[in-house]
């Protein structure tokens, strides 16, 4: 052990010990000039290092209450009725004797009893006092009431042995306070002693290397201190995007990388985009409040831009029109196509692209779209989500394409092993192909749903390429990726879990 | 979707075959039809029928009739044979023209139901009134026990306070206007029929009420049991062609249960609709031309391949020419619309899988959107602020807005239809998203910062929806020391980054921030945002527990 392994408040504390005996921890603050708590870091440190002994010592602190001060101030009861006893000549009535000494009505019963128990005084018949003694001397209770007063406390192991007793006479009385206090003495060990008289100089130690001591070149002349290189860091952490977001944002890449363009669009939406145009029929059920959120002021947006598109699809659901269908056979309501609701799929933006003017074909397109279903929120279902579907269209696609597409995607996006396809059904997709994908350690999951739009969607919207429309399931693959099984945590709350969620 | 509960021996009998064991092999299995297992054991399977436009394929005798074709089990057509007449006629009333004019009638005889049985066809019955009935506002469906009915009958009108029967499940009289207010399919099919001053009721030569369509059928003889042996089969409607096809997925179903079809003969008194036997079985026809459908699938199919897979998809096949078919289409067929609709099932006989997929290089070129490059741009800033990304639900509560910020009540884009009261409307603006994000958060380290670029919608009178989706920034920074200064030097870097010089702060007061502390962000004169400390009543509303400062601009202003 060495000197200048200790910290400096460390080496004030030896120091302060050196050629004492027992030192209170208050004494050796007040030689080394050190703070109370500097010192008691230090004295925890060197104990542990061996270089001294801390000798506990508890002493029992004796103050004045209330009630205490008062009589040390007054005089114990008893003491202030045997004096008017005495002036009064030494047999009076009690309430006499009370009144000259002015003693408060409460105390009287305190005062009779130590006049007897003391032998100062007794009662008489007719409730007469008669004095014992001409003059008591004072007793030892009394005494320490008054070396109390003056001194404010004291300590219980200093005092003499009568005055001790009369501590647990007061404390009966409930007239004085005790508490225990922990007394530090500190003395050096052999070891203390022998490094104290080795080194006596201070070599100025620094924990924090500073720009000045860097400049300056005092660091030569500076200890920097060793660290325990092992004690834990406070936490810190970074910013980031959230989990959920930062997967789409992979994903958009991949999509953008084979060759599509993202589409944006309204989250309110029409009827006729989100259902009318997507051939299904204006009273079938998933159009009923059960399955959609509708709007409830305004109600109703503007169609007249689209008018000729809107007289197709109207005649398509009615009866066909050019397309080679039979049609709904029912009365199309316009008025139905104005309803405003929060879109229920990304198709719908699907839509408006085949309608847009900036339309390329062949084009591939498509959106992560957020969409509502009026579900009631738990750990399967959200009332709000992320759709990422999207279109290619283009002269001579076809089933095969359309398969080759889900290939691509369930290679490039999910990395996956093996797939299938499956006949699904979508109200204005025919045929419609459902991608179910295995991967290693996750098994058969279903990835995505697909179809080419039906004539009776793209002809009244002026499109004579074939359409292949594709949705994946992106939120079961994310929450495999993320090992979750509650579908809520795609907008989790909580933020030590985002926090603590590992950027794979 | 619905799924259909079946007992596995059933199946098997109907289908002629053993089903695999393996959970795999039955799913491929079922994929033919669009059904998926959803639930497998000893005795039971439920199958989930993604396609909710195939009736036919909603009961167990007709996912075992589709499946026998694609399994070759059996080929083309199934015929469905008239037995005879069953004698029943029904009077048609002139005064349901405008209430609920049509009905189809049939008699199918000779079944022996059991438990099992009776559940499969009323759940067949339920979701056709569901879902090809629109709710029983197209058409309804009714079943009784033939032997307790005294033909012929009446479908008629009555006065709803005139006319009483004791409905089904219930064990006393009432009237038809006590049906529409205390039975449970009173109150929930009353509003098709209510706004009329007379009701449709179906009743026979004795006067015992059948039926009041398309709410309720009679306790008394409008229940199938075990004992029943011969059913009567009535859908009433407000489109004959729905009526008479809803009728034919019932009696087709039942017919596979080794029942005989006996017809009814509907007198209508309308002008343009004279009488007609019910059930009408017969295919239709729909032409395909073999050129369109190999443009279709991207593989050529020969004439004599397409017969074929046409026979195991269960069509017939009428007169072939060069280079087309015509093909019929059974009666229970009532999905099929386009040439599409069949094409698809000659690529499911064919089988999806042996379709070799092609993955087309297009030239096109992939881009993200405008609006996603500018809304990235700020999202990495804030990464590299140390601010955390949060996801949040846009759809919230005036509550939430409004309330617990301070402010007063304003127009937000509310929904009509809400299924939760935290869910209500469209936030018009995303920092009490945020707040709302703390506030569930306030037991996890400090310093929290958190940031969401997320949109907004408020409304615009001149947009076809009559509203606007913005996409905003907004950010929280929450720990004991938090303060204007801090979020106003991120508000500084972030605008430093993207590049926007033309920026001022504005003093203002709002009702969600201190005053004093308050500011309102400009660009280019433009009003785009607003700076401050949160207002500490705003933090109790939150209950959160240390101060915070944040920010919030509208990206739309500055792309």
């Amino acid at each position: 052990m060495h000197m200048a392994h200790l910290r400096k408040h460390e080496q004030k504390t030896l120091l302060a010990l050196k050629k004492r005996a027992r030192v209170h921890v208050e004494k050796i603050a007040e030689i080394s000039g050190l703070a109370h708590s500097a010192v008691m870091r230090a004295v925890l440190t060197l104990s542990e290092k061996k270089l001294i002994k801390v000798q506990e010592q508890k002493q029992l602190i004796v103050t004045l209450n209330p009630e205490g001060k008062h009589h040390a101030k007054r005089g114990l009861p008893e003491r202030r009725l045997i004096d008017s006893l005495i002036k009064l000549g030494g047999k009076a009535p009690i309430e006499k004797a009370a009144k000259d000494a002015r003693l408060e009505k409460k105390f009287i019963p305190i005062a009779l009893g130590w006049l007897q128990r003391k032998g100062w005084a007794t009662i008489e018949d007719r409730r007469k006092l008669k004095a014992l003694r001409r003059k008591p001397a004072k007793g030892a209770d009394e005494k320490l009431l008054s070396i109390l007063d003056e001194k404010g406390s004291l300590v219980a192991e200093e005092l003499e042995k009568d005055l001790r007793s009369a501590v647990a006479i007061l404390k009966r009385r409930k007239l004085v306070e005790i508490r225990e206090k922990v007394l530090r003495e500190i003395e050096l060990t052999g070891a203390g002693q022998k490094l104290v008289k080795k080194r006596l100089q201070i070599v100025e130690e620094v924990s924090q290397l500073t720009p000045e001591l860097v400049v300056s070149g005092k660091w030569r002349q500076v200890k920097l201190r060793k660290y325990n290189i092992e004690a834990p860091v406070a936490k810190m952490w970074p910013g980031k995007k959230h989990p959920y977001a930062r997967f789409l944002d992979e994903l958009k890449e991949k999509l953008v990388a084979l060759g599509f363009k993202e589409m944006v669009g309204p989250p309110v939406e029409l009827s006729f985009f989100n259902f009318d145009c997507l051939y299904t029929p204006q009273d079938h059920p998933a159009r009923e409040w059960v399955g959609v959120y509708y709007v409830k002021s305004p109600k109703r947006g503007r169609v007249d831009a689209y008018k000729p598109i809107v007289e197709n699809v109207k005649r398509t659901h009615e009866e066909g029109w050019k397309t080679g269908s039979t049609g709904w056979k029912y009365r199309f309501s316009i008025r139905d196509t104005q309803r405003l609701l929060l879109r229920a799929h990304g198709t719908a933006l699907s839509v408006r692209t085949l309608l847009s003017e900036d339309l390329e074909i062949p084009g591939k397109y498509f959106a992560v779209a957020r969409c509502y279903r009026p579900d009631m929120v738990d750990k399967t279902h959200l009332s709000e989500f992320n759709q990422v579907e999207g279109i290619i269209v283009g002269e001579d696609l076809t089933l095969r394409d359309l398969l080759g597409v889900l290939e691509r995607f369930a290679i490039d996006i999910a990395g996956v092993d093996k797939v299938k396809f499956r006949p699904d059904y979508f109200p204005f997709t025919e045929p419609s192909v459902e991608l179910v994908a295995y991967k290693e350690g996750y098994g058969w999951l279903e990835f995505g749903g697909s179809g080419i739009f039906r004539p009776e969607v793209t002809l009244p919207l002026g499109i004579k390429v074939p359409v292949l429309a594709w949705g994946l399931g992106v939120d079961r693959l994310f929450m495999m990726k993320a090992g979750i099984d509650d579908i809520r945590y795609l907008f989790a709350q909580d933020l030590d879990w985002i926090r603590r969620m590992e950027l794979t | 979707m619905p799924t259909i509960e079946v007992e596995r021996r059933d199946f098997e009998s109907l289908l002629g075959l053993e089903l695999p064991g393996d959970m795999e092999e039955l799913d491929d299995m079922l994929a033919y039809v669009k059904g998926e297992v959803k639930h497998l054991d000893e005795q039971e399977i439920h199958i989930e029928v993604k396609d909710s436009n195939r009736a036919d394929l909603w009961s167990v005798e007709g996912l075992a009739r589709a499946l026998r074709g694609f399994l070759s089990l059996e080929k083309g057509l199934r015929d469905y044979v008239i037995a005879g007449s069953s004698g029943v006629n029904v009077q048609v009333d002139s005064k349901l023209k405008n209430i609920r004019p049509y009905i189809g009638c049939a008699v199918v005889k000779g079944i022996k139901f059991t438990d099992m049985m009776i559940r499969g066809v009323m759940r067949l019955q339920d979701k056709l009134d569901l879902t090809y009935g629109r709710n029983r506002r197209r058409t309804s469906i009714g079943l009784y026990d033939f032997d307790l009915i005294s033909p012929p009958l009446r479908y008629s009108v009555a006065i709803p306070e005139q006319v009483s029967f004791v409905p089904l499940d219930f064990a006393e009289k009432m009237s038809l206007n006590e049906i529409l207010e205390k039975h449970p399919k009173g109150i929930e099919y009353g509003h098709i029929v209510r706004s009329h001053a007379v009701l449709p009721l179906l009743s026979d030569s004795k006067d015992n009420v059948l039926s009041f369509p398309p709410i309720i059928n009679s306790n008394d003889l409008g229940r199938i049991t075990e004992n029943t042996r011969n059913v009567l089969i009535e859908v009433t409607g407000t489109s004959n062609e729905t009526v008479l096809n809803s009728l034919n997925i019932m009696v087709t179903s039942l017919a596979d249960r080794c029942g005989k079809i006996f017809t009814a003969e509907v007198h209508y008194p309308y002008k343009e609709r004279k009488n007609a036997v019910t059930p009408q079985l017969e295919t239709k026809t729909m032409h395909i031309d073999m050129a369109d459908m190999n443009r279709l699938f991207g593989f050529k199919i020969t004439m004599k391949e397409a017969t074929v897979l046409l026979g195991k998809a269960g069509y017939g096949i009428g007169k072939t020419r060069k280079n087309s078919i015509t093909v019929k289409i059974p009666c229970y067929r009532i999905d099929i619309m386009h040439p599409v609709d069949i094409a698809e099932d000659i690529a499911i006989a064919y089988g999806y899988n042996k379709i070799k997929p092609r993955w087309q290089r297009l030239p096109t070129t992939g881009s993200t959107s405008s609006q996603t490059q500018f809304c990235n741009l700020a999202r990495e800033i804030m990464v590299g602020l140390g601010f955390q990304e949060t996801l949040t639900f846009t759809m919230t509560s005036p509550e939430t807005l409004q309330t617990k910020m301070n402010k007063k009540r304003e127009k937000v884009v509310e929904i009509a239809n809400p299924r939760m009261v935290t869910l209500t409307c469209l936030r018009n603006w995303v920092l009490p998203s945020l707040l709302e994000f703390l506030s569930h958060n306030t037991h996890v380290e400090y310093p929290q910062r958190i940031f969401e670029v997320g949109y907004a919608v408020v409304f615009d009178e001149k947009a076809e929806t009559k509203t606007r989706n913005m996409a905003k920034l907004a950010c929280v920074s929450t720990h004991p020391n938090a303060n204007f200064t801090e979020i106003k030097s991120c508000l500084d870097a972030l605008f430093l980054n993207i590049g926007l010089r033309q920026w001022k702060i504005r003093e203002t007061t709002h009702p969600s921030f201190i005053s004093g502390r308050t500011a309102t962000i400009h660009f280019k004169d433009r009003e785009i945002g607003i700076i401050g400390e949160i207002h500490p009543q705003v933090l109790n509303n939150f209950e959160l527990k240390s101060p915070a400062s944040a920010f919030e601009i509208n990206l739309e202003e500055l792309m």
